[in-house]
């Protein structure tokens, strides 16, 4: 109650050094729209960091063999594989691309006219045991078995063949709201497919965007074609992941050698190599952070000392008045918080319009108020962690000082 | 005189509040080493990349795109179908011209069991180095009649000589480059223009900061390649985003860049009309719907309509800005303070006779030397901030360094932010009533 009755002199106060306390009111809102806007956006990289992709990322290796073409060699993409499932530690092995790395993405139609896509989706194709290797999760339908696989050598490029296919779950409810997937058939710009089974999630790439869960993907029975391109493994202990990768790139070459290995890398330095530049720009904008509450905290501090130098007889006053030195330490703590709350008021509107600027120019999303919270509860903190040291000064000066002249 | 009273004057106020002096500083700093530093990074990558010759570099484009492709812009595409490519090429008016895409090919040492490595080329024309000014370490760039004959011939980087090579004078010495030999002619100096500005889609990693590629090859040469390793960033319209993937003489793809030195104001002026001249050829041909819809953009136009600047870096020079002018209401408030607790000391020079005009002045200069010394204190924080910047794993960071301009800028722009913030305190101390301060003291 006590602190409560100490508002209003505090107001009339601060009337009084209208300027001081406008210039800060607006220094405390421009940082928290800027603040604001940054933990958004800094908050946002490292949410989507730690999205999954829906794969088995721990487990997955993957070995880009490039053939080279025109030159005569005895390998095949069956034998490639068959020797790849030899390693010792690999349970799986499939042509084909994991997600993150140069996903083909297509537009889908729900009619063979293909006039109106429905979506844009992300098709991951690959040779037989493609979503095994990729650890898929098959919520609806069954996985691929291996009688209902076109196999590429005598696949009809034929408009009436439907493919097999897996879509995710995210997929089917765009394409088909409120009913099931399975059975259907939908079309990408060459071909049909028709949907065996639904799996939970399989993300092309990470954008943070609905979307990066459209996916589909289709199988093929390889045999004597010598393909290049992604051969992937899945090992059974992720902790042995690196060391079998090798161990199955020197297998592959074994087994090819006429193609070129070009890049050998694990889902995990795939992924973190992914979110590098985004991460960089977070950490570079935490930077920015920490300066604008610095800047803030000093200016701050500043104002208050200043404040409490001017006032330094009054306090004496009041002190020789009956006021504890408790009291005056809260005059000041409480003065900080009036200005600050202020300057959080007008902040959240200004956050508020240099989010839709932000939109408009960058594409940035919408700013959910929560973060605007956590720009005003920083801005509190760091208020009264500025203001702590003039106010301890404040409440330190002996009533005695009164008594003198200034 | 005065100005040196001023700013004896401004040093010994400075002196007498160390504390709110030093905060002052250091806000102004703070806010002149973010900004510096993000503006540096700006200025680095929004750079000429080819000083001496980008006035005399265009870049021509056609449009061959069908009349209703939906959601199409009205800009022609950035990159050539082959026709078009092979047409402008064979368009000999230009002094100089260069028709060019980028791959991957594998590429070993001619000699037996040499490991297969692939490497990034660039398949172009003769005239590619003299009109980007490629200097030359070793030989020389092959002949325009090679590209007439697909001559099998090739010219290294400095660092793929290094790694082939071991960097010693490799002219005349044979590769193995998708399956057929090829003879190095030449190899290059350090030649990395920043952005990469003729193949700002570059398909290696990095796009318009992508390094410049291992090795050059003549482009008819490297279309007859038996290969099927990409053709460029290509784009394609129609229902089939694949269709030129394996057929790069696809009609409905365009992959190529095309470049053409123009010297003067009439070359230019004759070869946009011969421009247009081609696009109504091919609509009367049938093969163009849209009617002369073509392009000349100088190098730096092209940057520009481009776009090449990464978004995260344009947003970071507006944050950047956010803190300074944070920094700078700081400023004010501080001054304020300042200058208003000087307020007595203000009343007596008034009443000796100092003008309003004096006052305003010697308020301002001890604001400018607040400036002065935030900005000398901002250039190490910018110099520290530009070395965080560089550690960053982004292919522009290697770029960002702090050059003298960019110091004189961050000085010029610590002193106008602080007068510019001055200028009102000083203008309310110039107010301070005289006869009342000297009352009260």
């Amino acid at each position: 109650m006590r602190t409560f009755r100490q508002i209003p002199p505090i107001v009339a106060a601060l009337r009084s050094h209208k300027t001081a306390v406008t210039l800060l009111v607006l220094e405390i809102a421009l940082t928290m729209a800027i603040l604001g806007n940054l933990v958004f956006i800094v908050y946002g990289t490292i949410r989507r960091s730690h999205v999954p992709t829906g794969v088995a990322e721990s487990q997955i290796g993957l070995i880009q063999s490039i053939t080279v073409i025109g030159e005569q060699s005895r390998g095949t993409t069956a034998g490639d594989l068959a020797a790849l499932r030899e390693v010792p530690g690999v349970t799986h092995a499939a042509y084909g691309g994991p997600p993150l790395w140069y996903v083909e993405r297509d537009p889908v139609f729900l009619d063979p006219s293909r006039q109106h896509p429905v979506a844009h989706m992300y098709e991951f194709q690959g040779s037989e045991d493609l979503s095994r290797t990729l650890g898929l999760h098959v919520v609806e339908g069954h996985d691929f078995s291996q009688e209902e696989l076109p196999v590429l050598a005598k696949m009809n490029m034929s408009k009436d063949y439907q493919y097999p296919v897996l879509v995710t779950q995210a997929l089917a409810d765009r394409l088909y709201p409120g009913g099931s997937a399975l059975g259907r058939v939908l079309y990408d710009g060459n071909a049909a497919a028709r949907v065996v089974g639904v799996v939970d999630h399989l993300r092309g790439e990470i954008t943070g965007r609905p979307d990066d869960d459209y996916s589909m993907v289709y199988e093929y029975v390889v045999g004597a074609q010598n393909m290049g391109g992604g051969f992937m493994i899945r090992v059974d202990d992720g902790a042995n992941l690196p060391k079998t990768l090798r161990a199955a790139a020197a297998a592959l070459q074994k087994a090819n050698p006429g193609h070129v290995q070009n890049k050998l890398f694990t889902m995990p330095e795939l992924r973190e190599k992914y979110f590098r530049s985004d991460l960089a720009t977070g950490r570079m904008l935490l930077a920015i952070i920490l300066i604008l509450l610095v800047v803030t905290a000093l200016g701050v501090s500043g104002l208050a000392s200043f404040w409490v130098q001017q006032r330094r007889r009054q306090i004496g006053m009041r002190r020789a008045l009956g006021a504890s030195r408790r009291d005056i330490l809260h005059y000041f703590q409480i003065e900080n918080f009036l200005i600050v709350t202020g300057g959080v008021l007008l902040g959240a509107v200004f956050g508020d319009a240099l989010n839709l600027f932000l939109m408009h120019r960058f594409e940035l999303a919408r700013l959910p108020a929560n973060y605007l919270m956590v720009g005003a509860i920083a801005l509190w903190l760091v208020g009264q962690l500025a203001v702590l040291g003039p106010a301890l000064r404040a409440a330190a000066v002996p009533p005695v000082v009164a008594t003198r002249s200034v | 005189m005065m100005l040196g009273y001023y700013l004896d004057l401004a040093l010994r106020s400075l002196k007498r509040n160390k504390v709110l002096s030093a905060l002052m500083m250091l806000a102004i700093a703070l806010g002149i080493g973010a900004s510096i530093t993000m503006l540096t990074v700006l200025h680095n990558l929004s750079g000429n990349p080819l000083p001496q010759r980008s006035d005399v570099l265009f870049h021509p484009q056609v449009d061959p795109r069908p009349a209703d492709l939906p959601g199409a812009s009205g800009e022609p595409p950035d990159g050539l179908a082959y026709l078009d490519a092979v047409n402008l090429y064979h368009l000999d008016i230009a002094p100089r011209r260069a028709v060019m895409s980028a791959n991957w090919l594998p590429t070993r040492l001619d000699a037996p069991d040499s490991p297969l490595a692939m490497r990034t080329d660039r398949a172009t024309t003769a005239d590619f180095f003299a009109m980007f000014g490629v200097p030359f370490v070793y030989g020389s760039p092959w002949k325009a009649q090679e590209d007439v004959n697909h001559a099998q011939v090739v010219v290294l980087s400095q660092a793929l000589n290094q790694k082939l090579f071991g960097g010693a004078d490799s002219v005349g010495k044979t590769l193995v480059i998708a399956t057929r030999i090829f003879r190095v002619v030449g190899v290059i100096g350090r030649w990395n223009p920043q952005p990469h500005f003729y193949d700002v889609d570059d398909v290696n990693d990095g796009g318009a900061f992508a390094d410049a590629e291992q090795m050059y090859l003549p482009f008819f040469t490297w279309l007859d390649l038996p290969q099927d390793y990409g053709y460029g960033s290509m784009r394609c319209w129609g229902n089939d985003p694949n269709a030129g993937q394996h057929n790069p003489k696809a009609p409905q793809c365009t992959w190529a860049q095309f470049w053409v030195e123009l010297d003067t104001p009439t070359q230019v002026d004759s070869y946009r009309s011969a421009l247009k001249q081609y696009s109504a050829q091919q609509h009367q041909l049938g093969r163009f719907q849209r009617t002369s819809n073509v392009r000349l953009r100088g190098l730096l136009d092209w940057l520009d309509y481009k776009h090449v600047i990464p978004v995260t870096v344009r947003m970071q020079t507006w944050i950047a800005f956010g803190v300074l002018l944070i920094c700078m209401v700081n400023t004010v408030g501080l001054m304020v303070a300042k200058f208003l607790r000087k307020s007595g000391e203000i009343g007596v020079r008034r009443a000796l006779g100092a003008s309003r005009r004096a006052v305003f002045v010697q308020c301002l200069i001890e604001a400018g030397v607040v400036g002065v010394l935030g900005g000398l204190l901002g250039l190490p924080l910018a110099w520290l901030g530009l070395w965080m910047v560089r550690q960053q794993p982004v292919s522009f960071a290697a770029s960002t360094h702090l050059d003298l301009s960019m110091l004189g800028a961050a000085l010029l722009l610590a002193v106008l932010a602080t007068l510019g913030a001055g200028i009102w305190p000083a203008w309310r101390a110039s107010r301070v009533a005289p006869a009342l301060q000297v009352k009260s003291l």
